[in-house]
């Protein structure tokens, strides 16, 4: 969870409210639509100017690009079976009676097309391997991942997956999980931040307390606790926990956007146009929706986007500590591969002591997953800096 | 007003806070089945288990009796009273750390030798054994947060839009990107293979292995070989399983908790080197990620400060600019950045259960990461609720403290 600014003073457009205008005015419709028009452009012009931004915005376009092809590629193999049967492994690396079609040109430095690298101890773990063959990153261009499911230590496992498979699906899940979390969390936090703000009095005095309540529990603790009370209670009752898991991020992610819209709609509440409103008889529920959450809702919108790479970060912290929303085939989430790389590190290192020959770490099990979040989180945050840069007219420059 | 009434409203403004946090932690527990709640909060009778409902019929083995140990454990917890009540003796049991028992199927300790089992202990014995290490490790890492920040936000601030702050930006945000486990992990294997350079022994320890010279909170030696490690000398000051002689229970440092402080206590010098070492990495990592935090708010808050009028009185008076920057607006913006380091405390603690279990370091919080994971599926519910709410008083602790320095630093909090 982040602790954000909040945003004194954002711009209040003083344009005329949508009850004022005629619905279907052929040219006032259209001349409010170039406003707005011109307004993105003028938005975009500042925004280009920061570099780091447009690198940002960059980065998170090829992920979108990933996030929608993701749904042709096809879902990664459970094991290593589906990789022999076609691809076909060197000997010994298949298991029993599964079909070994590779030719491995034994004795050859370089392995055919086709072929995995494997190390001496480990067969088990296959480095990346790049072939610049056309069309083709290579059989396993990550390398593998050694399923935690499978049991047993690190030396014995039985299944392995193609870390590349899994990180173009894991983006799928992950950007869905976190902008799900995000926009519930958010939605929560307008509702009762504006309702803090705007009536002041008991309902502020409890929300706010509530939130302060919230706040005060380290996020992971409290996700976790909720994860395991509600197993134990049987809600969700989903497999892999992913509703269950989603829920609980919620529960303790709306107190931060609470307060944000609180602060601000605490300064809306003051503003003359509110105050006209309440004269001309708007209800309460009205000024709300029309005039106090309209807005309050710019800060909010900053610390979503900053949130939406925070989640996946969260998330794969709670997978470490055994939460794993991985094995499953369809739910390759990013965090949770990661997690399941490090789990047979400590083991591993203690097995390397015991040989005397040369020992093989799996570095890029835990290093292409943690490049992946790192990229989509920072490029996020970029975005979100230059975007807070660009929207607030005293940081322009 | 006097500093004293001011801490004293404080203390009394958190009074609901806690009495929330417990509600919450109260509604979780309740969705616990009884058996297992009987299980965590009540001591554990070997001749008569009070988690189970029925138990065998003494007279006939094949039928199930009710089982009298379970309805005691039931009235004794007060769990066929009304809700009210629940809550109120939970609220009790909370505020008087009677926090439960460590769980009889509880692995805890299993696989690190020397180190007892801890099942059927009281939580609040096992926490209270455990936090000191913690504690350590906090304030290093907190060390390292407010030398790197405040400095460096500063510094971004003097040269703002300069190649520094856009650097300490990029600084900033990559360790805010990191995932915490990801980094350790990386660090902790670069640092092993730095250090095992090509052999898997380790150049220390000829009994140890180099990636324990790095994993866990004391120096691992093979319990049947003698250690010749020359740093310490052989078997200075340490058990056959390589845990010093003053770890009583294989986890509990005496007399203070702290472990550093406790090998200069006992006078091993680089015992305590070594303990300190141990720590370096994780309090590194974390302070790695919290200084992205900070640092954005000590720089905007320094930039505030530059612009204020005392200031540009301070550089019309002639006076050197460092003394400006330093003795001025440092001072003053100082204030921001102790609210913040409040605000982003619970934050903080998140990572430490994360951190200790990659470096495999005994504290609070890997015992939390310990009674996640057990055999069978099964939770150990008295650690973990305890675990949250030690945290959660730890996140209140530090605000109190906060709170007290900022109105030592601004008087015009207290007074106003």
């Amino acid at each position: 969870m982040s602790v954000s600014q909040p945003l004194a003073g954002t711009p209040v457009s003083p344009e005329p409210t949508e009850e004022a205008a005629p619905k279907s005015a052929g040219p006032q419709e259209r001349g409010r639509w170039a406003a707005r028009f011109a307004d993105m452009k003028r938005t975009w012009y500042f925004f280009r100017r920061n570099t780091l931004a447009v690198i940002g915005l960059g980065i998170l376009l090829f992920f979108a690009a990933i996030f929608i092809y993701g749904y042709v590629y096809p879902a990664p193999s459970t094991s290593s079976i589906n990789y022999c049967a076609t691809d076909g492994p060197p000997p010994g690396l298949c298991a029993p009676g599964q079909p070994t079609v590779c030719t491995y040109p034994q004795g050859t430095s370089s392995p055919g097309p086709g072929c995995y690298v494997t190390p001496a101890d480990f067969n088990n773990f296959i480095a990346p391997t790049v072939s610049f063959h056309p069309l083709s990153l290579g059989p396993l261009p990550m390398g593998s991942l050694v399923s935690p499911a499978a049991g047993g230590t690190a030396v014995d496992q039985g299944h392995f997956f193609n870390l590349y498979d899994l990180l173009l699906k894991g983006t799928d899940w992950s950007i869905s999980i976190s902008v799900a979390i995000v926009f519930s969390g958010a939605l929560i936090g307008l509702v009762f931040g504006a309702m803090a703000g705007y009536f002041g009095g008991l309902i502020d005095e409890v929300l706010m307390r509530l939130t302060d309540v919230f706040l005060s529990i380290p996020g992971i603790l409290l996700i976790i606790v909720i994860v395991i009370a509600g197993r134990e209670a049987g809600i969700g009752g989903f497999t892999d926990d992913v509703t269950l898991v989603t829920a609980a991020f919620i529960v303790t992610w709306w107190p931060t956007y609470t307060r944000i819209v609180r602060s601000q709609s605490l300064v809306v509440r003051e503003q003359k146009y509110v105050e006209a409103a309440r004269a001309s008889g708007a209800s309460n529920s009205r000024i709300l929706r029309k005039h106090v959450i309209p807005n309050s809702v710019f800060p909010v919108f900053i610390q979503m986007s900053l949130d939406v790479g925070t989640v996946p970060l969260t998330l794969a912290a709670i997978a470490y500590l055994g939460f794993i929303i991985f094995p499953s085939q369809l739910i390759p989430e990013w965090g949770s591969i990661a997690a399941a790389a490090t789990e047979v590190i400590p083991s591993l290192f203690q097995y390397c002591a015991t040989v005397t020959s040369s020992c093989v770490i799996p570095w890029w099990q835990i290093l292409f997953p943690g490049i992946a979040l790192f990229l989509f989180a920072i490029s996020v945050n970029l975005l979100a800096d230059g975007l807070r840069d660009a929207l607030d007219p005293r940081l322009r420059r | 007003m006097r500093m004293w009434i001011y801490i004293v409203r404080r203390i009394a403004l958190l009074v609901p806070v806690l009495i929330g946090v417990m509600t919450i932690t109260f509604v979780l527990v309740s969705t616990i089945p009884t058996s297992e709640r009987i299980a965590s909060y009540y001591p554990a009778n070997p001749r008569s288990n009070p988690s189970s409902p029925t138990i065998e019929c003494p007279n006939n083995p094949a039928q199930q009796c009710p089982n009298p140990a379970y309805k005691i454990a039931v009235n004794a917890l007060k769990l066929n009273q009304p809700i009210p009540v629940q809550w109120g003796y939970y609220m009790y049991n909370a505020f008087t750390f009677h926090w439960g028992y460590v769980s009889q199927t509880s692995t805890v300790g299993k696989g690190y030798s020397g180190l007892p089992p801890l099942k059927g202990l009281p939580v609040t014995n096992v926490l209270a054994a455990f936090l000191p290490y913690t504690l350590e490790l906090a304030l290093l890492s907190l060390f390292f947060v407010l030398i790197i920040s405040i400095p460096l936000g500063n510094l971004s601030a003097v040269n703002r839009n300069r190649p520094i702050d856009q650097g300490a930006r990029v600084l900033s945000f990559s360790g805010y990107a990191l995932p915490a486990f990801i980094l350790g992990s990386l660090v902790l294997m670069a640092a092993a293979l730095w250090l095992a350079g090509g052999s898997s022994t380790s150049p220390i320890c000829p009994n140890s292995t180099a990636f324990n010279e790095f994993y866990g909170s004391w120096p691992a030696i093979s319990p049947t070989t003698e250690s010749t490690c020359w740093l310490w000398g052989p078997k200075s000051g340490l058990t056959v399983y390589g845990y010093p002689t003053w770890l009583i229970n294989g986890y509990q440092s005496t007399p203070t908790g702290f472990p550093t402080i406790d090998a200069l206590i006992h006078g091993n010098g680089w015992l305590a080197l070594d303990t300190l070492a141990r720590i370096i990495l994780p309090a590194l990592v974390i302070a790695y990620g919290t200084i992205a935090l900070l640092l954005r708010f000590v720089r905007n808050s320094m930039l505030e400060v530059m612009n204020l009028d005392f200031v540009r009185t301070a550089r019309a008076k002639g006076l050197p600019e460092s003394v400006v920057i330093k003795k001025h607006a440092g001072r003053n913006s100082l204030n921001v950045t102790i609210t913040v380091l409040g605000l982003t405390f619970a934050f903080f603690l998140s990572g430490f259960p994360i951190i200790e279990s990659v470096f495999n370091l005994y504290g609070v919080g890997r015992i939390f990461a310990f009674s996640l994971v057990q055999s069978g599926g099964t939770f150990d519910f008295g650690l973990i609720f305890g675990t949250t709410i030690l945290f959660t008083y730890l996140v209140v602790a530090a605000n109190i403290i906060v709170d007290i320095l900022y109105a030592y630093l601004d008087p015009r909090v207290r007074l106003g």
